[in-house]
């Protein structure tokens, strides 16, 4: 007995129905027909279901849906148990489900697993001699079977079949009962095919008979044929084809002339499309340039021309003669284009390779350069007439009105741009030079870069090498004209920031310039241009700084500013000063500064003149100035002048004056201030202007010829001023004297008790002492120079009046006269020049000495008792202010106990 | 006739995994039928269970066969689901087979989100050394990392077919029983497995 079946094993484990599922196990039956059910998931598949061995059999679910057992059932070992389940679903595939069915396509019958898997009943012959071939498990020897039969074959159906292979093929281990039963067998079969030929007659006796019949008719039929036509109906038969078919021909004459005009005219359909590109080319070259797509027709004529320029056929001949005018058409326009400019570089350029491209005659790309250069050239000329016409009629505001509204002139953004700049007050020839800048910097670059990609060969022509020196000619000359056509705009009569600006205009045009690799030469022109305008540019800056330093005066304000050891000034040095430096730095920092390409501006000795020249006019100009303030005296101040003269006695009353009326300063201390301002100039302004413009690069200003010698005027001024202040103080000091000494009847005779020296002398004193204090006030560097030229005067005066006594001194007089001197002598001792002690001595000479030593005595004694009685004048004529100070104390502590 | 299964017997789910065409499929079936199939038929997912003795206990033993074609890469993750073991084969004769098993094991750990699962890697068509790509270093290596043992087979000559599964199956099992002590003690042997995951890594 044999086990139930076993399903252990099934591939796949799912599927839709029809899925072909290997089905393992156990027992699975012990051959095909053992093999008597199968159902998976409770379906019956055993019609789908194909025996392998026992171990395996194939089958195609059914449609079943869910999981469930495979139930194999055998002959042999009745129903089964499975441990493995089978799942059945339904599965729609549409194109957008990923799909993962197996979808079978090999045929049911396959090799798998190297077993001959063959369904039995179908390819199995039955034996011939009826004998089963279970059990034929021992097989003969094929090498053997070989050796006996050569190639003979124990196929039953082979051709070389051979009756002993047969027999050893299969039925080697059957018995010989076995065979001769088998042989009873096959001979039985063999006989009853054999009796069967006359049943088969008897069997089918209606047929043979209506066989037999049909063959009579068809005798009958063939003879009457032969009776009617004869025994040759050949021709009959011939003429008769070749009639109908001239009668068919007929028929389909017509249509065939209808087919084969169609065919032409298809034909000729079929021409234009494909030829469509071709003679479509004249409407589209037309269309695609007037839209200005240059490079589309450029393509299609090359492709034209590539296709059909050797053509023979009349018709693309015609078009290709049409198309070649219009392209000739096309040339012209462009010709013209690159004529008229102006347009980028970029379009230049590509006008230009269009033109090349389209193999227009010439040299298109030269063309263009000449042309652009006289666009240039001719941009700048009407560029300067506009400006110059418009300068002409600058003040004529209606015409500058009508050319703002004449826009069709091509400059007409400029114009614009000139009315504009109209109103901002720019001058006419700065706004030229800016309009010439804007063309340069515009259309010079271009005409350069086109030039160079010419010579480059960046524009496909063949370079021709001779050009280069007429285009370099072409670009210094345009370059040459625009400079020309600056400088006719730059003359001197603009101001100095208008040359500032126009300098850093072309300045930036330079360097955009430099950027283009130029020609040296091309690049000096312009750098010979900028190198003038600099020098103008540093010319002018002075200028205006002149022209301001003269207008200086007006700010003076008198306010003196006490600077440590160098006395008062006002702000005038000081202002003056500023002005120079900034004009100083200004122009260093525009016009001396070397830019790109750019020679030192003052390196020439010519230059350098120049610039002396500038700051000699600027001290010039500064001393003009100081003149003015110092000699240009208000009518008010002169009626003070007079009023003021008696209160120098007393200098508190200046003081008050001055406070009350700041601006309203006497002559004298103007006279003074301007006195010191120019010592302060001279001695620490100019050599720090020095200095500092040596620091900022200048050239040194001590090597200017004539420096030594009074350079900038200020010496003279100085010198006039101060005689123009000792005048004014000295006249009415010295005049007094001699009405002051013999004031009440002053007579060196009479023998009068001395105790004190004259009053003239306290008044002399009182008056030095008082410009002493005038002068201190300003500026106490000037007392020396001031007080000895008055001193000097004084005693000169003094040694007139002592000479001039005629009549012998009394004893008394001698004592007085000599006190009055010595005094005096030691009151201004530290004023004294020379010539002032001189003076004093020929004074003393001139005083008999003393008659008795009582005398001598005496003199001495009233000296000591008048010092320290005026011992507050005496200390003010003193350098030492802090003497001052101690002897004021002393006198007030004096007359403190003498209260 | 009725010998069904019983409640008590243990059923071990194994999966095998790998490209196509190492040999899975004719690993199973060595291992099921003793047979060694030449012509190649891809799989798509076939199921195999049955009883074999593992350490003198009576268990059942179920195969999932699954498809190598990256074709399937989609389903396959619903397959690993049920899988309470793996065989990742790959073929030493080719390298890129060896490759693709770094990315069975990434998505195995993925679905199952397990690091210790029951996990075998194996070298198939160990028969065919002289065509050999991928090298026993090398493949040991790559097991050493993962901490899993590696095995090199041949469902050719049946060369440790039997032992990679009853390898697994091992593993399986002693991962059923320690399991079986987590849940009767909860807590504390979920931190003791956390801590062994952690002395892994």
């Amino acid at each position: 007995m044999v086990p139930p079946p076993v399903v252990t094993g099934i591939s796949p484990k799912e599927g839709p129905p029809g899925t072909r599922i290997t089905i393992r196990g156990e027992f699975l039956g012990i051959k095909a027909q053992d093999l008597i059910g199968l159902k998976i998931c409770g379906c019956d598949c055993t019609l789908l279901a194909e025996w392998k061995s026992p171990n395996k059999v194939i089958a195609r679910s059914g449609s079943c849906k869910g999981r469930g057992d495979i139930i194999v059932t055998t002959l042999s070992g009745g129903q089964g148990t499975s441990t493995v389940q089978f799942r059945g679903y339904h599965e729609t595939i549409g194109p957008m489900k990923e799909s993962a069915v197996w979808v079978e396509e090999a045929p049911v019958q396959s090799f798998a697993w190297g077993r001959r898997a063959l369904s039995p009943t179908n390819y199995q012959q039955e034996d011939p001699l009826g004998l089963s071939v279970e059990g034929n498990v021992k097989k003969f020897p094929e090498d053997e079977l070989f050796e006996l039969y050569g190639d003979a074959s124990g196929e039953l159906t082979s051709e070389k079949f051979h009756p002993g292979m047969f027999l050893l093929q299969h039925h080697h281990a059957t018995s010989l009962d076995d065979l001769k039963a088998g042989l009873a067998y096959l001979r039985r079969k063999v006989n009853s095919q054999k009796e069967g030929q006359l049943s088969f007659l008897k069997a089918n006796v209606g047929s043979v008979m209506e066989q037999l019949d049909t063959i009579i008719l068809l005798k009958d039929q063939f003879e009457n044929d032969l009776k009617n036509y004869g025994t040759n109906p050949m021709e009959q038969l011939e003429t008769a084809i070749k009639e109908s078919m001239i009668e068919a021909n007929k028929l389909f004459d017509d249509i065939l002339a209808r087919r084969d005009r169609a065919d032409a005219t298809r034909n000729a359909l079929s021409v234009m499309h494909r030829y469509k590109f071709l003679f479509c080319m004249p409407i589209n070259v037309e269309r695609n340039i007037k839209n200005g797509n240059y490079d589309l027709v450029i393509n299609d004529y090359a492709r034209v021309k590539n296709l059909f320029k050797n053509t023979e056929v009349e018709v693309f001949k015609k078009v290709l003669r049409e198309i070649e005018y219009r392209i000739e058409t096309l040339r012209e326009v462009l010709r013209k284009k690159l004529e008229e400019v102006p347009f980028s570089l970029e379009d230049q350029k590509k006008i230009i390779r269009n033109l090349i491209n389209l193999e227009a005659e010439g040299d298109p790309a030269w063309d263009g350069i000449v042309s652009y250069a006289n666009h240039l050239e001719k941009s700048i000329k009407t560029c300067t007439t506009e400006y110059l016409e418009s300068e002409s009629r600058e003040d004529d505001l209606k015409i500058s009105l009508a050319i703002k509204s004449n826009v069709s002139t091509p400059m007409s953004i400029k114009q614009f741009k000139l009315t504009k700049n109209e109103e901002n007050n720019t001058p006419v020839k700065v706004q030229c030079i800016e309009a010439l800048c804007d063309i340069v910097m515009e259309q010079l670059p271009d005409l350069w870069r086109l030039g160079q990609s010419y010579f480059t060969g960046q524009l496909h022509v063949t370079v021709d090498a001779k050009k280069q020196r007429p285009f370099k000619n072409l670009v210094l000359s345009s370059i040459q004209n625009a400079v020309n056509a600056m400088k006719a705009s730059c003359d001197s009569s603009l101001e100095a920031s208008w040359f500032l600006y126009s300098l850093k205009r072309i300045r930036q045009i330079y360097a955009s310039l430099i950027h283009l690799d130029l020609p040296s030469d091309a690049l000096d022109i312009f750098g010979k241009f900028i190198f003038e305008l600099r020098l103008q540019c540093l010319v002018g800056l002075f200028k205006q700084t002149v022209d301001k330093i003269l207008l200086l005066k007006c700010k003076e304000t008198w306010e003196i500013e006490y600077l440590d050891g160098d006395g008062g000034i006002t702000k005038m040095p000081l202002y003056f000063e500023e002005m120079v430096m900034e004009v100083s730095k200004l122009a260093r920092e525009t016009a001396i500064i070397c830019g790109p390409r750019e020679a030192p501006l003052l390196e020439n000795l010519n230059h350098q003149t120049l610039y002396y020249n500038e700051i000699k006019a600027t001290f010039a100009a500064f001393a003009r100035c100081l003149q003015q303030l110092a000699f240009n005296c208000n009518e008010d101040i002169i009626d003070d002048e007079f009023t003021m003269v008696p209160q120098l006695t007393s200098s508190s009353t200046v003081y008050k004056n001055k406070d009350i009326k700041p601006h309203g300063l006497t002559w004298e201390q103007r006279l003074l201030i301007s006195l010191s301002n120019i010592r302060y100039t001279l001695k620490v302004l100019l050599p720090r202007i020095e200095e500092n413009l040596k620091f900022q690069g200048y050239p040194d200003l001590s090597t200017t010829v004539g420096y030594n010698s009074d350079w900038t005027q200020l010496k003279t001024l100085d010198t006039a001023v101060l005689n123009a202040y000792l005048e004014r103080r000295c006249d009415p000091l010295v005049g007094i004297i001699e009405p002051n000494v013999y004031i009440g009847n002053l007579d060196w005779n009479s023998n009068l008790q001395i105790v004190h020296v004259k009053p003239y002398v306290q008044e002399i004193l009182a008056n030095i002492i008082a410009v002493h204090a005038e002068v201190r006030h300003v500026s106490p560097c000037l007392l020396e120079r001031v007080l000895s030229h008055i001193v000097e005067s004084v005693t000169e005066e003094l040694a007139r009046l002592i000479l001039c006594i005629s009549y012998r001194f009394s004893s008394s007089g001698i004592i007085q006269a000599r006190t009055d001197i010595l005094l005096m002598k030691k009151a201004l001792e530290n004023y004294c020049s020379p010539r002032a002690e001189n003076f004093l001595d020929e004074a003393l000479k001139a005083i008999p000495q003393p008659v008795t030593k009582e005398d001598a005595q005496k003199i001495d004694m009233i000296l000591t008792k008048v010092t320290t009685l005026m011992q507050l004048q005496l200390s003010c004529l003193m350098n030492n202010i802090d003497n001052v100070n101690t002897t004021l104390k002393k006198i007030g502590y004096n007359q403190l106990t003498a209260l | 006739m009725s010998k069904k299964p019983g409640a008590a017997q243990a059923l071990h789910k194994v999966i095998m995994v790998g490209s196509g065409g190492v040999g899975k499929s004719a690993l199973t079936l060595q291992f099921m039928y003793d047979e060694f199939v030449q012509d190649y038929e891809p799989t798509k997912a076939d199921s195999y269970r049955k009883k074999v003795v593992l350490d003198g206990e009576e268990v059942q033993i179920d195969i999932l066969d699954t498809a190598g074609q990256e074709d399937y890469a989609a389903i396959r993750d619903n397959y690993f689901r049920s899988g309470e073991g793996f065989l990742c084969v790959f073929s030493i004769t080719e390298d890129d087979s060896f490759q693709a098993t770094q990315e069975f094991r990434e998505q195995i750990l993925r679905v199952k989100n397990d690091e210790n699962i029951p996990f075998l890697l194996v070298g198939n068509k160990s028969d065919l050394q002289e065509k050999r790509k991928v090298s026993l270093a090398e493949a040991q290596g790559r097991s050493q990392q993962w901490g899993v043992p590696y095995v090199e087979t041949s469902a050719k000559t049946r060369e440790n077919v039997d032992k990679v599964f009853f390898d697994l199956m091992r593993e399986i099992r002693s991962r059923k029983i320690e399991d079986k002590a987590a849940s009767n003690g909860r807590g504390k042997d979920r931190a003791k497995r956390k801590k062994k995951k952690c002395i892994i890594l």
